[in-house]
C-alpha cells in the first residue's frame, strides 16, 4: 500500500502533499497539546512497537499468513492526533531507509494510511463507545480507506490497471480489511488483559469535530474520483463507474446516497467536487486557527 | 539489515558527507521533482540524470554497484505494472515508472547514504518540519531495532514451544502482540525517566552546530542548476 516515488503524476502528488503537510502540521501541535514533551518517547516507542508488531505473523488460512498494519490500534491507544503523528514518523522512516514508499509519494501515503486511515478508523471506535465490533470496524475501515484511496491515486495518475486487476486488488484487500479488524480486535483484547484501560475511552464533544473531519476526507477523496478527466473517453467512464460502486459500498453508511446519486450525474459530480474542494479548504482554515490559537496560548 | 547497511555508509568523511543536511535535502528534492515530472520518451535526460548519481555516489566514495542494488529493490514491484501497461498497449509507460521509480530511489539512497540520521532529522528541523514529529522520528530509529529483536525472539519462541492449530496459533500471535505493547509502554516510561534525570526539556541537544557555509550553497547550485536546466531542456 505504501505507493513508490514514479507512479503519481503531478497533480496527485502536489495535491496530497499540500493537504498532508499543514494536516501533520496541525496534528503534531495537537498532540503536542495533549501529549506533552514528556510523552514523546512514549511515542517513538509506540512507532517501533508498531515496526516490531510487524514481524508477529498472524496465520490467515490456507498456509499464507498476514501482519498487523496498526494505523486503527494507534488510534485506539493513543487518540486520533498522536496517531497520526506515529503513523506519519513511521512512514517517514520505512520511505528514508527501507525505500517502502517514495519520498515525494510520502504526501500521498501520508494522506492516506496516517490521515484518513487513522481517522476512518477512529471514527468506528468512537462512534461504537469502543465495544468489540467498534474495534473490528475500526480495523476495517482504517485499511480499506487507505487502500481505496491509494488505487484512486494511482488510478487518476494515469498507471494502467486493467479492470481484471482492480478486481482482484480491491478483493484482496477487502480481505486483508476484514483481517485487519479481526487482529485489531484481537491485539486490543490481549491488551486489556494484560493492562486494562489502555484503550482510550473516547471522550464526547469532540465528535461532530471528527464526523466533519472524516466527511471532507471522504467527500475530497471521491471528489478526485470524479474531477479527474481522463482523455480515454468510453473506457474510462466505464472504470469509473465501477470504481465508484465499489466505493459507495465500501465507505457504507451516512454518505450512500450522495455517492449512488454523483455516479450517474455529471452536473452533480462537479458540484460535489467542487464541495470537496470547499470543506477540504474549510479544514484547513479551521486547522489554521485553531494552530494560532493555541501558539498564541502558548505565548501567553 | 538494510539500514545498518545505509547507517555505515552515511559515516563516511568526504566533501557531500560533510555538506549541510538541508542543501541535500533541497538537491534530493529537485531531482525527485524533475525525475517524477520525466515523460516516456526523455530517455536522454533520465540516462544523464543516471549518471550524475552515479558520478555523485563515486564522489561520495560509496560502493556503486551495491547502491544501484539497493535502488533496484523498488523494480520488482514497479514490473508488474510495466506489464500491466505492456497489456494495455503502452510498453512505454511502463518502462517510464520502472525508471523513474529507479532513479527516484538511487536519489533517495544517496541522501541517506551522505547523510547520517541525527544530521538528517537536524536538516529537517531547520527545514521548518514540527519540532514534536522529528522528535518521535528520533526515539522511533532509535528503539526500532530493540523492538524489532524482541518481536523476532517472541516469534521464535512460539514457534519452538506454541501448539500448532490456527485458532491457537491466531490467539498467541495476538497474546504476543499484546505483551510486545506492554513491553513497549514500560520501556517508553522507563526512557522517559532516565531523560528527565538527564534533564530532558523536549530537546535532544546536538554535539556540534550545524551552519549553512558557502560550500553548501556551491554543493547546491552545481548539482541543482543542471538538473533543472536538463529538466527544462526535455520539454
Amino acid at each position: 500500500m505504501h505507493i513508490p516515488d514514479g507512479y503519481l503524476s503531478a497533480r496527485v502528488w502536489g495535491a496530497t502533499g499540500a493537504i498532508s503537510a499543514p494536516a501533520v502540521v496541525f496534528l503534531a501541535r495537537r498532540a503536542q497539546a495533549k501529549f506533552d514533551h514528556h510523552r514523546v518517547p512514549l511515542m517513538g516507542v509506540m512507532g517501533a512497537f508498531v515496526f516490531a508488531a510487524q514481524m508477529i505473523n498472524f496465520p490467515a488460512g490456507n498456509g499464507t499468513s498476514s501482519h498487523l498494519v496498526g494505523a486503527a490500534l494507534l488510534a485506539c491507544l493513543l487518540g486520533p492526533a498522536a496517531a497520526s503523528i506515529v503513523m506519519t514518523a513511521i512512514l517517514a522512516t520505512q520511505a528514508l531507509l527501507f525505500q517502502d514508499g517514495g519520498l515525494l509519494a510520502l504526501g500521498a501515503n501520508i494522506f492516506n494510511m496516517a490521515i484518513a486511515g487513522v481517522f476512518a478508523g477512529y471514527l468506528p471506535f468512537l462512534l461504537l463507545k469502543g465495544s468489540r465490533a467498534g474495534l473490528f470496524l475500526a480495523g476495517f475501515c482504517s485499511l480499506m480507506t487507505a487502500a481505496v484511496l491509494a488505487l484512486a491515486e494511482l488510478w487518476i495518475s494515469g498507471v494502467a490497471m486493467p479492470p481484471a486487476m482492480l478486481t482482484i486488488s480491491l478483493a484482496w484487500f477487502l480481505i486483508s480489511a476484514l483481517i485487519e479488524g479481526a487482529l485489531t480486535m484481537a491485539v486490543a483484547a490481549a491488551l486489556e488483559r494484560i493492562q486494562p484501560g489502555c484503550l482510550k475511552r473516547p471522550a464526547s464533544g469532540r465528535r461532530a469535530w471528527l464526523v466533519a473531519g472524516l466527511v471532507a476526507v471522504v467527500l475530497a477523496s471521491c471528489g478526485w474520483l470524479i474531477a479527474s478527466e481522463r482523455p480515454d473517453g468510453l473506457q474510462s467512464v466505464a472504470l469509473r463507474a465501477g470504481i465508484a460502486d465499489r466505493v459507495t459500498s465500501l465507505f457504507a453508511a451516512p454518505f450512500g446516497d450522495y455517492q449512488a446519486s454523483f455516479v450517474s450525474n455529471p452536473a452533480l459530480s462537479r458540484t460535489l467536487a467542487g464541495l470537496a474542494g470547499l470543506a477540504v479548504i474549510y479544514v484547513l482554515c479551521i486547522a489554521i486557527s485553531r494552530a494560532l490559537a493555541s501558539g498564541k496560548r502558548e505565548g501567553a | 539489515m538494510r539500514h545498518a547497511r545505509l547507517e555505515l555508509w552515511s559515516r563516511g568523511d568526504t566533501f557531500a558527507h560533510r555538506r549541510h543536511p538541508a542543501a541535500k535535502i533541497a538537491v534530493a528534492l529537485v531531482f525527485l521533482i524533475c525525475i517524477a515530472t520525466l515523460k516516456p520518451g526523455d530517455w536522454l535526460v533520465g540516462a544523464c540524470y543516471f549518471a550524475v548519481l552515479c558520478l555523485l555516489t563515486l564522489a561520495a566514495r560509496l560502493p556503486l554497484r551495491r547502491i544501484l542494488l539497493a535502488a533496484a529493490v523498488v523494480l520488482p514491484f514497479a514490473t508488474i505494472f510495466a506489464l500491466f501497461s505492456l497489456l494495455a498497449g503502452a510498453p512505454e509507460r511502463g518502462l517510464a515508472i520502472m525508471g523513474r521509480a529507479w532513479l527516484s530511489a538511487l536519489a533517495t539512497i544517496l541522501l541517506m547514504a551522505t547523510t547520517s540520521q541525527p544530521d538528517l532529522l537536524a536538516g529537517l528541523e531547520s527545514a521548518r518540519a514540527p519540532r514534536f514529529l522529528i522528535q518521535v522520528m528520533q526515539f522511533l530509529y532509535r528503539y526500532l531495532l530493540v523492538l524489532i529483536q524482541e518481536g523476532a525472539a517472541m516469534r521464535d519462541a512460539a514457534a519452538s514451544r506454541a501448539g500448532k492449530s490456527p485458532m491457537l496459533e491466531f490467539r498467541r500471535a495476538a497474546g504476543a502482540a499484546g505483551v510486545l505493547f506492554a513491553r513497549s509502554w514500560t520501556r517508553a516510561n522507563a526512557i522517559h525517566q532516565a531523560m528527565t534525570a538527564r534533564g530532558f526539556t523536549g530537546h535532544i541537544p546536538r554535539f556540534h552546530t550545524l551552519t549553512f557555509t558557502a560550500p553548501d550553497l556551491y554543493l547546491f547550485t552545481a548539482v541543482a542548476l543542471p538538473v533543472i536546466a536538463l529538466r527544462l531542456l526535455a520539454r
